[in-house]
């Protein structure tokens, strides 16, 4: 009953507070910083990027020896995992905004779930590069480096969404004032896109 | 062993093809539909489908190895 | 009645309630006034630690076959200088310090966007600081601020410790770079058009792009440094297939935009004090503004003229040094438009304005040498000379430093609601101009001559100059303290200012000194840019600033 009761003053919430002024302006301020942040999140990738493929073609060749082979098809269906987990997280948006709370929460939870396969799919193809590990040091710069930074902020994103949903019901969002659960979404695509990338560096190149 | 091994392969490629097809033309048309949205963050909303799209059509490929990087077990 | 508020709901209205705890109210505020007081504080106990650094510096170099110091121990005791003079001293300094001061009452905004985040990019600051400083504790750093792989994967934790130390830091500068950008872009008054602003916003404004954007790229270089060091990542080792070039091109990414964020905020600071004492309006403008977005966009374009002589490939050479003689045409610039702004006017030689002064000669004579520098074969020449030493000290000590203890003389009442003692000022001035001038014009032909910098020894045909140096050096640390202990002084002793003493003519001076927690009774609107001397103010809604009238109202939540 308790849930119920949660769920029911989350509704009933929902439907209040006319965004004011106040409002409308910081919204402009924290999409604005946060959307910053993400400027400066792809900055750091970036970087590593730029490091990667700079040792890639100025070293002893690619791949470098004894370096492990990467595993095409896990990479392929992982990535259309996370790629989908896009597809459900502007689902869980696109129904927030048409108010419709039931199945906003339930493709947030199918977005949680997708990115948790995703990580266990990283963590499978870590297990099996782990096994055939030639010792090659520079493979590691490159590519767990970029992987793992990469990992964690899926797993941090895990995390947001999970906090947004619990939030969510908690009332927090009305259907007129929803900026956390749009950053979050942003966020989420931020993620997918460097994926994107990632993908094609490591896996088509 | 191998017999195992090369079937699971198998079957990510074939979900892959599948699911990456679905993904590929959800965000291509959730693009069309949002096209004419405006203000900052929609501008960022559709680039990051289009990207999504993009991402999606890569993985098909990948799957079929018609891309595919050196270092990568075909 | 009062006048009717100008601008009714929304964050202009927006007032924090006055924090009423002592914690509050002047070691965990959100107000950015106190803040930037508080950057300032913290960069004035690093800029004593780093100049006792350089001082120690000076007296090994005294004599040129060994002072007293241990080539390992000078190597430290220069990283150390160098690190904490740029990253501890005048970034923070000019950025967090003097911009969260003044910028924000600048465009008519009661605080920065994220007030919150503002307070924990300060607090970063003095506990990254304490981490540099235990460096010295575990086998301090010793490859120079900007540690090149092999030396920096050598030696003792304390590289680590740096690495770790400075990435924190960068993490405050780029939250600060997000904050300022998003306050000019979205909190300016009304009627503050981008060509009304002053030229001191303009300056954070351009600043804070690169903050956040080249300080990200500085903190992937020192992940990697930090991995390889600790876990054995081989990004910069040749024989596990990485590249020390590498380390480079990461480092230089960030550093050669730095060094604009250690300028942009001083020319900011120079294009408000010229007017004001030269009672005429800034010449150019417009082309100080869109010079200065031009040095910014193009200061992400010439960082391999660091490398020219790192074994790069030669293609690279032509475009790089074609580049960063280019960045000299803005700057040029912006030189004839301070220089003419002051030509025909009514100057009053103040404090701010002398250092101004001194500010457009030194900077001038450091551009000109980083012209020579910009070209391939004189830079193989000078590279890893003295003469580089002397270029870059003339930027930052003649240029951004003095530009910084301009803005100090210059808002000082700002701070306070006093003045500091103006002959004392002035003594700290000319103390500066021959201590510094002294210190560091030798080192150019030292430097031809082909003494080496980073040495703890030299060849015996440098020592005179060296003395002569050293002996300059302890006129111009004389000058800091004077400095120093005058704004020290001051604080109980300086004559009150009143509002306005320069009689200047942007927002922060037409508000009380010290400034109040809320800015502004009532948000004004702005329909002129401020520097027309001949017509009034061009401000709406500021007359009950100086009056007694109570403090606006909290808003009611």
């Amino acid at each position: 009953m308790a849930v119920a009761s949660v769920t029911q003053a989350g509704i009933v919430g929902r439907h209040h507070e006319e965004p004011d002024q106040l409002y409308v302006e910081t919204r402009e301020l924290r999409v604005q910083g946060f959307l910053l942040f993400m400027v400066s999140d792809l900055v750091l990738f970036s970087s590593f990027i730029f490091a990667y493929l700079y040792l890639r073609n100025t070293g002893q060749g690619w791949p470098p020896p004894g370096a492990p082979k990467l595993d095409l098809a896990l990479a392929s269906i992982n990535s259309v995992i996370l790629f989908g987990s896009g597809a459900t997280m502007h689902f869980a948006l696109e129904n927030w905004k048409h108010r419709n709370f039931t199945k906003f929460a339930n493709w947030i939870i199918a977005t949680i779930i997708l990115g948790a396969m995703f990580l266990s799919g990283q963590i499978v193809e870590y297990a099996k590069i782990s096994a055939t590990w030639g010792g090659s040091g520079i493979f590691g710069a490159g590519f767990f480096t970029l992987t793992g930074m990469h990992g964690f902020h899926v797993f941090c994103g895990i995390i947001y969404l999970t906090v947004l949903l619990l939030q969510a019901l908690q009332g927090k969002y009305t259907f007129q004032k929803y900026t956390g659960l749009t950053l979050g979404t942003l966020y989420w695509h931020f993620v997918d896109v460097i994926w994107v990338v990632l993908f094609s560096i490591f896996y088509l190149y | 062993m191998e017999g195992i091994s090369a079937t699971v392969a198998h079957v990510e490629r074939i979900l892959a093809f599948i699911f990456g097809i679905v993904v590929f033309f959800v965000a291509a048309i959730a693009l069309k539909n949002d096209w004419k949205s405006k203000g900052l963050e929609n501008q960022v909303f559709k680039m990051m489908l289009a990207l999504l799209a993009l991402g999606a059509f890569l993985a098909i490929l990948a799957s079929v190895n018609v891309l595919a990087g050196k270092g990568v077990e075909i | 009645m009062a006048v009717a508020a100008v601008h009714s709901g929304g964050i202009a209205d927006h007032i924090h309630p006055e924090p009423e705890s002592f914690l509050r109210k002047y070691v965990f505020s959100i107000d950015h006034k106190i803040i930037g007081i508080q950057y300032i504080v913290t960069c004035g106990i690093f800029m004593m630690l780093a100049g006792a650094l350089a001082e120690l510096i000076r007296v090994q170099l005294m004599r040129a076959n060994g002072g007293f110091m241990t080539p390992d121990t000078y190597n430290a005791v220069f990283t150390m200088h160098g690190s904490t003079m740029v990253w501890f001293v005048i970034i923070p300094l000019l950025t967090g310090g003097f911009g969260n001061l003044i910028f924000p009452v600048q465009i008519g905004a009661r605080d920065v966007a994220f007030p919150w985040l503002n307070m924990v990019s300060y607090w970063i600051f003095p506990v990254a600081g304490l981490m540099l400083y235990s460096s010295f504790l575990m086998g301090a750093p010793v490859a120079g601020w900007t540690e090149y792989p092999p030396m920096s994967l050598q030696g003792g934790a304390g590289t680590s410790m740096w690495c770790a130390a400075v990435f924190l830091m960068g993490i405050g500068s780029t939250l600060t770079g997000i904050n300022f950008l998003v306050t000019i872009l979205k909190m300016r008054a009304p009627g503050m058009t981008f060509t009304r602003m002053p030229l001191f916003v303009w300056g954070q404004f351009v600043t804070a792009p690169l903050l956040m954007i080249a300080t990200t790229a500085l903190g992937a270089a020192l992940a990697a440094l930090f991995v390889q060091r600790e876990f054995g990542v081989p990004f910069f080792d040749p024989t596990k297939g990485g590249s020390p070039l590498l380390w480079q091109h990461m480092f230089w990414f960030y550093s050669h935009p730095a060094v604009y964020i250690m300028i942009l905020p001083a020319f900011g600071m120079i294009s408000e004090i010229f007017p004001t004492f030269a009672r005429k309006p800034i010449f150019g403008y417009k082309m100080i503004a869109f010079s200065s977005c031009a040095i910014a966009i193009l200061g992400f374009m010439v960082w391999a003229h660091h490398m020219f002589t790192s074994g790069m490939a030669p293609t690279l050479e032509l475009p790089f040094m074609v580049l960063t003689m280019l960045i000299a045409i803005p700057t040029g610039v912006k030189i004839f438009s301070w220089t003419t702004t002051l030509f025909g006017g009514i100057l009053e030689f103040t404090t701010p304005m002398l250092y101004s002064i001194g500010f457009l000669i030194l900077f001038t004579i450091g551009g000109v040498t980083g012209v020579f520098l910009a070209a391939v074969p004189f830079d193989l020449h000078a590279h890893g000379t003295y003469f580089i030493v002397a270029h870059f000290h003339y930027v930052i000590a003649g240029g951004s430093l003095m530009g910084a203890l301009a803005a100090l003389y210059f808002w000082y009442p700002k701070m306070t609601g006093r003045m500091m003692n103006e002959s004392w000022g002035k003594w700290s001035f000319w103390l500066y101009m021959i201590g510094m001038n002294g210190t560091f014009l030798p080192m150019h032909w030292l430097g031809l001559w082909g003494m080496p910098r980073r040495y703890a020894v030299y060849d015996p045909q440098f020592q005179t100059w060296n003395q002569i140096e050293s002996w300059f050096s302890f006129v111009m640390t004389a000058s800091i303290l004077l400095t120093i202990f005058n704004a020290i002084w001051s604080i109980k002793y300086g004559k009150k200012s009143g509002a306005n003493p320069w009689r200047a003519r942007t927002l922060e001076w037409q508000i009380p000194s010290p400034m109040p927690y809320y800015n502004f009774k009532h948000v004004p609107s702005v329909f002129a840019a401020p520097y027309d001397f001949a017509e009034p103010l061009p401000y709406r809604g500021l007359e009950e600033e100086l009056t007694d009238s109570p403090p606006p109202v909290p808003a009611a939540h």
